[in-house]
């Protein structure tokens, strides 16, 4: 019954506007307050910023950076606010995590030239895992917005001389406009994409580079995806539920061309 | 606290164009009244039916009509002007049953047969599959044409719905007020939904049914431009600023160079592990 529920809550939050995530989120845990736990930890939603005490950069918020109500800054290593017994990864997957911070700080400013970016590591019995989270918003609020999450969730298993990768990818994207002769236009919504693959290793300095090349690799695939349903599918739904050209013509013109077709065939 | 009821009638109403019967399933296997929490969603089946201008199919008739607000008569009965008839809706089922022959009285009845012919036309030229209707609203003072427009295709993850709504006004001069809606779901390994609305507002010269669709049909077709328009400068605009698809130098990163050195010199031989 209990799987039940949660596949249901997942069709449901896959069906319902993609913009009201979060309320429904809420809707579905009031009614089923079992599933909360389950739901907060697979459903993704847009991050939110904080600003580290100690370091005065920003971070980003999610359930991996999370212990009770404090969260973890990448940049200090502390809980805010302060706990004194936080979960923090094992000194040497804090080592990797530190590395791969300033890695994806190079990488978040080439690709988004801006916005805010956060990883967090924590240790497994036979390797690590990792969350790798960017953000960028352009006008949040304003005529014409937009606003980019990326939640790449991975594994790293230890094979011997290699290690075993599995990421699971979510790119959040909300896109809205305004105008006077546009009226209102909303595109929102989120993909997911998952990849598995062994890669070998060298030392712990593979493992950042290994991860940096799966995540560039699937945000590209991801991005080349989101362009193609946000401005292409949905473009062409609409032509599908309406035609600019008279239909009239447009079964003229198939007919003459089957006509060509035919006379070209005999 | 929302009340189970109101919680799962707010996901009735907001249910994506053809997932109407998705939606309810879902609702069935979270709420652990499954069946019986249906009839206290009936006021959000029937706000849904209206504002999306659901369409039935006539009993014995192959012909969608349309359910509105502006076409509503009491008791859950509906009527239609080109088939003179009236029905019942079961908003839950979305099914017509109870079929009445229906005459219209209006004092603009001319006017709307004219209309009707009119939209007719309009609909075949530019919507593949679509229903339309016009009725008498606010009194006789004004005339509704409703027209809307679905596509289903949920073995490619896609749905989707055009609606439009005008009132027409023919007290002094003629002014035609209304909203086009837009709406696409899209929901292959994700969930990406289309939501427009576009406020219409013409004033027309002459009160004749083909000035009035005239009109109509070129604020559908300069929207539809409008739209198509606003994909490119999306594509173009915010997306692009958001996110690059390479770097300014044309070159992936270097992770050997940006992730490592520092590690590689903290783990002194490079073997941790």
């Amino acid at each position: 019954m209990a799987d039940a529920q949660f596949d249901s809550a997942l069709d449901l939050l896959r069906r319902l506007n993609p913009r009201d995530t979060k309320q429904n989120l809420q809707a579905i845990t009031s009614i089923v307050p079992d599933l909360t736990e389950d739901l907060l930890s697979s459903v993704d939603q847009p991050l939110e910023i904080r600003r580290c005490p100690k370091t005065k950069r920003d971070y980003l918020l999610c359930d991996y950076n999370r212990d009770g109500d404090s969260y973890r800054s990448p940049w200090s290593n502390e809980f805010d606010p302060p706990l004194d017994d936080g979960t923090v990864p094992s000194e040497r997957v804090r080592k990797l995590e530190v590395a791969a911070n300033d890695a994806f700080d190079v990488y978040r400013e080439l690709y988004y030239e801006g916005g805010v970016g956060s990883v967090y590591f924590w240790d497994l019995d036979d390797g690590f895992a990792g969350v790798i989270l960017l953000k960028k918003g352009t006008s949040p609020g304003g005529k014409q917005s937009g606003e980019w999450d990326s939640i790449h969730v991975f594994e790293a298993t230890d094979r011997g001389r290699a290690a075993h990768y599995k990421l699971t990818s979510t790119v959040i994207l909300h896109l809205a406009n305004e105008t006077e002769a546009l009226g209102e236009m909303d595109l929102s919504g989120n993909m997911t994409r998952q990849i598995e693959l062994d890669l070998p290793v060298e030392s712990d300095v593979s493992h950042v580079a290994n991860v940096g090349r799966l995540v560039e690799d699937m945000e590209l695939k991801m991005r080349n995806l989101l362009q193609e349903v946000y401005f292409g599918k949905a473009k062409d739904v609409v032509g599908e539920l309406r035609s600019l050209a008279p239909l009239s013509e447009t079964n003229r013109d198939r007919a003459t061309q089957q006509e060509m077709i035919r006379s070209l065939q005999r | 606290m929302a009340s189970t009821a109101e919680l799962a009638s707010s996901f009735i109403e907001g249910a994506p164009p053809g997932e109407l019967s998705d939606v309810v399933a879902d609702i069935k296997a979270l709420t652990s009244d499954g069946d019986d929490i249906i009839p206290s969603l009936a006021p959000a089946f029937e706000r849904y039916n209206e504002l999306q201008l659901t369409t039935v199919k006539l009993p014995g008739a192959s012909q969608e009509v349309i359910v509105s607000e502006f076409n509503k008569l009491e008791d859950n009965r509906y009527f239609d002007v080109e088939s003179q008839t009236s029905f019942e809706v079961d908003h839950i089922t979305q099914e017509a049953s109870a079929a009445q022959s229906y005459v219209l009285e209006s004092q603009n009845a001319d006017l709307i047969k004219s209309l009707l012919k009119a939209v007719s036309a309009h609909a075949s030229e530019h919507y593949p599959f679509s229903s339309y209707g016009v009725y008498p609203t606010a009194d006789d003072s004004t005339v509704a044409i409703l027209l809307v427009a679905n596509r289903y295709s949920p073995n490619n993850f896609w749905n989707g719905r055009f609606r439009s709504i005008y009132e027409v006004s023919l007290a002094d001069s003629t002014t035609i007020t209304g909203k086009i809606h837009v709406d696409v779901h899209y929901y292959e390994d994700g969930n990406v939904a289309l939501n427009t609305k576009k406020p219409v507002s013409i004033t027309v010269p002459s009160a004749s049914a083909e000035s009035i669709i005239s009109r109509i049909a070129t604020a559908e077709r300069n929207y539809q431009e409008e739209l198509n328009k606003a994909f490119g400068q999306m594509a173009e605009g915010a997306f692009k600023s958001l996110r690059r698809q390479l770097p300014i130098t044309r070159q992936k990163v270097e992770w050997e160079k940006v992730g490592g050195y520092r590690l590689g010199q903290d783990i002194s031989g490079g073997k941790g592990r």
